[in-house]
């Protein structure tokens, strides 16, 4: 009689199981080294062609180009559909207007090893990307699980979960993840997740034609990008500087990282941008309190006398 | 018949006189921005800001992609959750007097909540996937957190509706109705207030969450939200107990309580301002960007400072007019209250300066966004 009634019992699990599946936690990938991109501004050409690799290997949609009505920028921002974004910053002029350092930069316009951004007058490209942060505020406020980090230590949303609440959009201090117009779901830069997976490196990278775009190991790119900023400071480019590299920025630093040849704002950069999930604490703490005041208020309003 | 008409239009061009006149001498006085100057601290300096770098003013930061939904989430949702803490609070400290105010903060609450997934779920990218919310739990994102709370308030705010509908006999005297309204209310309302409290104030938290300078700078934003969502409720029950004819010595006990949370809301909301600085001037500041205009007539004034003298002066003429009421009362039925026109101005303009409070946030949380000056400068200066 037991063995009878036992026998229907398995099938029911089964069906538990099955009906369970989405809640399955699955084992994560064994983890591989750290990689990221070090992108030198002071090599950047302004060419596009890390936008349109991009675009081609991801089938990223473009829009009809407009004219910015600024410089050559036509992309204008990062977005669900444009992971990698060219800016271009006209700085002609800057040092005429008679203000710190006129004698210095005359200086160094006559020095031997000038090259184009030693010259005052000058553009400043910067190719932007995700910066796939150590501690992704875009990651931590994702309420569904769909933003994960990969074996490769990068930032990846996964389309099939994400159902678009558009709460990284608001979480990220960069402006970079942004939700699809056709599709629904946040889109980002994923570190071409599926070439990372196959042994290349990511389509922007390998097309880059003056190696600005750097693809390796993150503790590799930075000790390559220390050596980078000692041979500009050497050669009298004292503006160089590095943004994300160490472990500043967000806690933990950026895994795309840059050196730039002014200060972050002329890139739209935040300087030292706050965690977001920082804030929880602090801002729970002030509602409690208020919460608690008012509970007690509301207590001594409604009790009896 | 034609003298009356007279009359009217020319009232109505005095009408139209007085408003601009009153709208000119606004704009030569410059009030608006006066107070924002004293309520943020910060002085705008253009010629200053016109010197930071930026990348063509282009935004630094993605725009929200919340919209009028959110708007009214938050505001129903606040309603809900502050119903539930009143009508709780009746049924846990009252009265048999205040029965009124537990039998409809109970519906009250409910039917405010009934919209919200709704909303919740027009609001997403892909809202067939909406159950994708449930994957996780986790502590530091406060959607997860308002998600799970949004769930559980539901269970308890829909069965102390039921309870309630049950033992006002609504739903018919078969056994399922006599079993229902023999739960205890009063047991469910202990975690039910807690989690109410969570709803009213998470989604401030959630606000501050983010990297948009205005909602996050200061990190008050939750304890403004959590004082909205009692200071209206308190005032939609005491419009519904008003119109009804509910004894006076309830009515007093709401009106106390919607004092208090007033006071709470204005001091939270000058903490906000003062810690936003610079940030705050999309919500406060009179320019193209800036929602002050709608902030300082709905919200500021119209919505809290305003009613919350009213209700003053109100407790006050009901203390002078105390002492002879509780001695009528022993002998005679209890005081009713009647339909008095600034009770019911009162509560409407709680609950109109309750909506425009979350309508300017988002709304200027937006605008705040674009603003890449603002957004560099948040990001420079020490927090």
């Amino acid at each position: 009689m037991a063995v009878e009634a036992a026998r229907p019992l398995p099938g029911v699990l089964k069906q538990l199981r099955t009906l369970l599946e989405p809640l399955r936690k699955e084992e994560p990938l064994p983890p591989q080294t750290a990689v990221g991109f070090f992108t030198d501004t002071s090599l950047c050409i302004g060419c596009k062609a890390c936008e349109i690799a991009c675009k081609q290997w991801n089938q990223l949609p473009a829009r009809e180009p407009v004219w910015a009505g600024t410089s050559y920028d036509n992309t204008r921002e990062l977005n669900a559909i444009n992971w990698r974004h060219v800016l271009f910053i006209e700085r002609i002029g800057r040092h005429e207007a008679g203000d710190h350092d006129g004698g210095s930069a005359a200086e160094t316009a006559a020095a031997p090893t000038e090259l184009p951004f030693f010259n005052p007058d000058r553009w400043l490209m910067l190719s932007d990307v995700c910066k796939h942060c150590a501690n992704a505020p875009c990651l931590e406020a994702c309420p569904t699980g769909a933003i994960i980090r990969t074996e490769f230590d990068t930032v990846y949303v996964q389309q099939d979960v994400c159902n678009g609440c558009g709460y990284c959009v608001v979480a990220c201090p960069f402006g970079v993840i942004a939700r699809d117009a056709l599709g629904g779901t946040a889109r980002k830069c994923t570190l071409c997740y599926d070439r990372l997976k196959d042994g290349l490196e990511p389509a922007c990278a390998k097309v880059c034609p003056t190696d600005s775009i750097v693809f390796g190991p993150v503790d590799q790119l930075r000790q390559q990008a220390q050596a980078r900023l000692a041979q500009l400071h050497e050669r009298g480019l004292r503006e160089a500087r590095l943004y994300g590299a160490d472990d500043t920025i967000l806690e933990g630093g950026l895994h795309a990282f840059f050196l730039l040849l002014d200060e972050p704002a002329v890139y739209n950069l935040p300087e030292d941008p706050s965690r977001p999930s920082r804030h929880v604490l602090p801002a729970s703490f002030w509602t409690a309190l208020v919460a608690l005041a008012l509970g007690l208020l509301g207590i001594f309003s409604f009790r009896r006398r | 018949m034609q003298p009356e008409r007279q009359s009217f239009s020319a009232w109505l061009a005095t009408g139209q006189a007085l408003a601009q006149r009153l709208r000119q001498i606004s704009r030569a006085t410059g009030w608006m921005e006066r107070l924002a100057v004293l309520s943020t601290g910060y002085h705008p300096d253009p010629e200053r800001e016109q010197q930071e770098p930026t990348y063509y003013d282009y935004p630094a930061l993605k725009e929200p992609v919340w919209r009028w939904e959110i708007v009214w989430y938050f505001f129903l949702g606040g309603l809900a959750a502050g119903c539930y803490f009143i009508a709780s609070l009746a049924a846990l400290f009252g009265d048999a007097e205040d029965r009124a105010t537990r039998r409809t903060g109970y519906y009250l609450s409910s039917l405010a909540l009934l919209p919200c997934p709704l909303l919740l779920i027009k609001d997403l990218g892909r809202p067939e996937r909406f159950l994708n919310m449930l994957r996780m739990f986790k502590v530091r994102s406060p959607m997860s957190m308002g998600v799970w709370c949004l769930v559980s308030f539901s269970f308890f705010s829909g069965l102390s509706a039921l309870i309630q509908a049950a033992r006002d006999q609504w739903l018919g005297r078969w056994w399922g109705a006599r079993w229902l309204a023999r739960l205890p209310q009063r047991l469910l309302a202990l975690p039910g207030m807690a989690l109410a409290l969570f709803l009213g104030g998470y989604t401030g938290v959630l606000l501050a969450t983010t990297s948009i300078p205005l909602w996050s700078r200061s990190k008050m934003l939750g304890a403004v939200f959590i004082s909205s969502a009692i200071s209206t409720s308190s005032a939609l029950i005491a419009l519904v107990l008003r119109l009804s004819a509910a004894p006076v010595a309830a009515l007093h006990k709401l009106e106390r309580l919607e004092w208090g949370a007033l006071l709470s809301e204005l001091l939270a909301l000058f903490a906000f301002l003062r810690g936003s600085g610079r940030a705050a001037r999309a919500l406060v500041g009179s320019g193209p960007a800036e929602y002050g205009p709608r902030f300082w007539r709905f919200v500021a004034i119209g919505g809290l400072l305003l009613p919350w003298l009213l209700q003053t002066r109100l407790l006050l003429t009901r203390r002078a007019h105390g002492e002879a009421a509780t001695t009528g009362a022993a002998t005679k039925q209890p005081e009713r209250s009647r339909v008095r026109f600034s009770g019911l101005l009162l509560s409407l303009l709680v609950l109109i300066g309750g909506y425009f409070l979350r309508r300017t946030i988002i709304e200027a949380g937006h605008s705040s966004s674009r603003d890449a000056r603002t957004t560099l400068w948040h990001a420079r200066a020490a927090r």
